[in-house]
């Protein structure tokens, strides 16, 4: 089952809100995603909490298949 | 619920080696790009790690490192104890000199290649571990 780019989008900056979500499929096969997250919740974070915020927001997807792997670019805003 | 003999062997294994890579697949033969990355990371880094493939166990190790790092996907590099991250962060962290650093070594002149399927297993490479599903 794919995911719609619009989707993951959305749950992350549900998740985060004031973040810059920008979310691009790696392969065309919508299951190998790649987010690019700017968000002010990053502030003072490390990059592996700043990493588990985004997957936090995106679990449900991972845990029903319907994504298959995820690269995450976080950034502070 | 992770299964608490496993929990036991997996907390074991990160005390006991300071570099330790969770992997899907072996560095020899990755089963996946990220995993293989990964590798390709700490090879050019020239120290020595522990490698363990996750893919005998993969569900019930995904709950026991849930719930020692409240992280589930794979790779996981492990440094003196303490999840550093998965392939995103490993190589963010090699190109800014902060992994080189962690792991108390030099930077290494260029940034690290895309890793060839064809590259040779590094002889420093500790043979990975096994964990025998009881």
């Amino acid at each position: 089952m794919a995911i719609s780019l619009d989707e993951v989008r959305l749950l992350i900056e549900a998740a985060l809100p004031g973040a810059e979500v920008k979310v691009e499929d790696e392969t065309g096969t919508q299951d190998h995603l790649r987010a690019t997250v700017a968000a002010p919740q990053f502030e003072g974070l490390s990059r592996i909490d700043q990493h588990r915020l985004v997957k936090k927001a995106v679990q449900a997807r991972f845990d029903d298949g319907s994504i298959h792997a995820l690269s995450i670019k976080t950034e502070p805003k | 619920m992770a299964e608490p003999q496993l929990k036991e062997k997996v907390e074991e294994l990160i005390r006991d080696h300071p570099v330790l890579l969770f992997m899907k697949g072996t560095p020899e033969q990755p089963r996946c790009g990220f995993s293989m990355r990964t590798v390709g990371v700490l090879d050019q880094m020239g120290v020595e790690y522990a490698a363990l493939d996750v893919l005998p166990a993969l569900q019930p190790l995904r709950e026991v490192t849930a719930e020692i790092s409240d992280w589930q996907t794979f790779p996981q590099l492990y440094v003196k104890g303490e999840l550093v991250g998965g392939c995103d962060i490993v190589e963010e962290m090699a190109a800014s000199g902060e992994l080189a650093e962690l792991l108390g070594v030099d930077q290494p002149q260029q940034p690290a290649p895309a890793a060839q399927p064809e590259q040779p297993a590094d002889p420093q490479q500790s043979p990975p571990i096994q964990i025998e599903k009881s």
